[in-house]
């Protein structure tokens, strides 16, 4: 027996980036925060090659989770083709050599800044978030730890008292993306800068989502059939964008969320946010093959 | 198909890549050797800043980025995250180090002797302008001192702490793995003391600056006074699986210790950092001098500067604001439009004061 036939000869980069130590790490959090939905698990976070806030936080899960049959999407801002999008795909594929997609219903993996897909995930697959900031309480304590402590006393009083204060000055909750939600009723965690439309999403959704945010080095879950609750008063329902009536002008697709974008003569128009929606349904539209997979709303309605 | 139309994005960014590198045109052996040699002391901060002492990969990062350091040094950290930790050197410890330049601030002299080594700090600061008109600037040879000034000296503490000045701090008996590595581990508080004084020795250099300056000119509660700043080089021990000890080279250190009046005592503060960079450790062991009791949420208190301070994260996300951002900002725009819908429906019903609806802050 020889060094050589023990050892692995030596490359200039492991599989997928990272080394097997700092694999092993992430491996360890994500099933710590799987075990406590919703709970903030500190990691390591590794310097990767791309800037931190860029998502180098779920960059360093895929990189994890990824294997040569993964399918891989990635999105940004509910958008494939967004410069962002396209070079992180690019190096997952660059480091893993595994194939890439556009479909949602094609992926094994998403990785995501910022959006749930329109179409319904299933429990094969797992959704990637990127985080900037995973401390939902940060507007009222932006210590880490005092903030710790008050995740783990379960003292959101003062997360109630923002939410109501905003409704005494301005009418409403003013809360927009990130909506503070409450995990298998014990934790609460911020779904990552996601709009509201995308969080009903969550609840009791068949796919494991996990949430990563590499500069803050903090990572936490939302297991597949797992209760995701927005913060609301019983007397002040939980209200998404007020998207359910618009219609994409490119595609025709109707009651999803859209990007509004501003006209020369004052006016908007919409299209929808989720980009591959959008393509499937114009292929639709032309007369060619396209199948789009059950959605979670339906005609901008959330199924119950 | 209107859709497809737009799909640039993999094209643009590799054209606009090609536009970034086409500036500094072709990287040579030659070129960044010549830019390690000629910035000896942009390299060092780098490598400080990059926890990696490697001078050739430093001035490979500066030639690569075009001196873009908060690129250089992320270039160099993404690096290091590929390359495996294959053993702990031996402490370095203060009387040991080969010391080039060391001065305290403290006292007229001390043990050892005041050594000036190196410095720019008493020359008059005027632009060679003649070097442009072809005119090249030559250094004046250094005369050697008669008597060379000891390789080795005691730290100024240490004599503090053996007259009962201050109260030198228990030895940390960690060693080898069990030295907490804030590479592979997170940063946690209360902080462990190795986690400290590891964030401080690679953040960023003007981040620290800033922060250790506040406290400085009044913001911390205690004036440092610099028992001594060294420049050093430090030999580099580790021990071979078959156990015997070697040199593996040296690295170039610096470091400061900051005192100031606590009670009775003298309260002491610490930095040290790879490479020779004066501003840098003497801002951090302001900022470690203030640390201890300093109020939660102020510029001293150890959570607060050292999170702050870590120069790929904070330029990171100063540079992600440039992403798109349009779906959280539709989201936010929802919920303003609706409070305004609201409020001119209450108007309209009773005339009321005028309260500005909030929204959360961006992300």
């Amino acid at each position: 027996m020889s060094l050589e036939t023990l050892t692995k000869s030596w490359e200039p980069m492991s599989y997928g980036f990272l080394d097997a130590s700092a694999k092993r790490e992430i491996r360890r959090k994500t099933l710590k925060a799987i075990a406590v939905p919703g709970c903030q698990i500190p990691y390591a976070s590794r310097e990767v090659p791309m800037a931190r806030g860029w998502g180098t936080g779920g960059l360093q899960v895929s990189c994890t989770l990824i294997n040569p049959d993964m399918r891989v999407k990635v999105i940004d801002q509910g958008a494939d083709d967004s410069v962002n999008a396209a070079s992180i795909r690019k190096f997952l594929a660059r480091v893993s050599g595994a194939p890439v997609t556009m479909d949602t219903l094609e992926a094994d993996l998403i990785q995501s800044r910022h959006r749930i897909p329109e179409e319904k995930l299933r429990e094969d697959q797992v959704l990637v978030l990127q985080v900037p900031n995973p401390e939902p309480l940060r507007p009222v304590q932006p210590n880490m730890s005092i903030a710790r402590q008050m995740h783990a006393d379960a003292d959101y009083g003062r997360m109630w008292l923002q939410l109501y204060e905003q409704i005494v000055r301005s009418g409403r909750v003013m809360q927009g993306a990130s909506y503070p939600s409450l995990v298998n009723g014990r934790f609460v965690m911020t779904p990552s800068p996601i709009p509201r439309w995308d969080v009903p999403k969550m609840d009791m959704a068949a796919h494991l989502t996990i949430l990563s945010a590499g500069r803050e080095k903090r990572l936490h879950a939302v297991p597949p059939y797992t209760r995701v609750e927005p913060l609301v008063f019983d007397d002040v329902p939980f209200r998404v964008e007020d998207h359910g009536r618009l219609v994409c002008t490119r595609s025709g697709a109707r009651g999803f969320f859209m990007n509004e974008i501003p006209q020369e003569d004052g006016t908007s128009s919409f299209e929808v946010s989720d980009s591959e929606l959008g393509v499937k349904t114009i292929h639709r539209r032309d007369g060619d093959a396209a199948r789009i997979g059950e959605t979670w709303y339906t005609d901008g309605e959330m199924a119950q | 198909m209107a859709y497809v139309a737009t799909r640039g994005g993999e094209r643009a960014i590799e054209q606009s890549e090609r536009l970034f590198r086409a500036e500094m045109g072709e990287i040579t052996a030659d070129r960044v050797a010549e830019m390690r040699k000629a910035l000896p002391y942009l390299v060092d901060r780098v490598m400080g800043e990059a926890s990696l002492y490697d001078g050739d990969l430093a001035a490979l990062a500066l030639a690569q980025t075009g001196g873009e350091l908060y690129e250089a040094v992320l270039l160099l950290r993404a690096w290091r995250t590929t390359q495996p930790r294959l053993t702990v050197a031996e402490p370095v410890t203060q009387e040991n180090l080969f010391t080039h330049r060391r001065i305290s601030a403290a006292f007229k002299d001390i043990p050892g002797g005041q050594v000036l080594g190196p410095t720019l700090d008493y020359a008059h600061r005027i632009l060679a302008t003649e070097v442009l008109s072809g005119a090249n600037f030559l250094p004046t040879p250094v005369e050697p001192a008669s008597r060379p000034s000891p390789a080795q000296q005691p730290s100024v503490a240490a004599w503090q702490a053996e007259n009962d000045l201050l109260t030198a701090p228990e030895p940390d008996t960690a060693s080898g793995n069990t030295i907490p590595d804030i590479t592979r581990e997170p940063l946690l508080f209360p902080a462990k003391r190795a986690h400290t004084l590891q964030s401080l020795a690679r953040a960023e250099t003007g981040g620290v600056l800033a922060l250790g300056y506040a406290a400085q000119r009044g913001y911390g509660q205690n004036h440092p006074t610099v028992n001594e700043l060294r420049l050093a080089e430090a030999d580099i021990r580790v021990r071979h699986p078959r156990g015997t000890e070697f040199s593996a080279g040296r690295v170039k250190v610096s470091q400061a210790e900051v005192v100031s009046k606590s009670g009775s005592d003298l309260g002491l503060g610490y930095a040290a950092t790879l490479g020779w960079n004066e501003v840098k450790v003497i801002a951090a062991a302001t900022l470690d001098l203030n640390a201890k009791g300093a109020p939660k949420g102020s510029a001293t208190e150890e959570e607060f500067f050292l999170y702050h301070t870590e120069g790929v994260e904070s330029s990171g996300f100063c540079i992600h604001f440039k992403l798109p951002h349009y779906v959280t900002f539709q989201s936010s725009l929802d919920a303003m439009h609706d409070a305004r819908a609201k409020k001119a429906a209450q108007a309209k019903r009773a005339p009321k004061t005028d309260i500005s609806p909030q929204v959360e802050s961006a992300e």
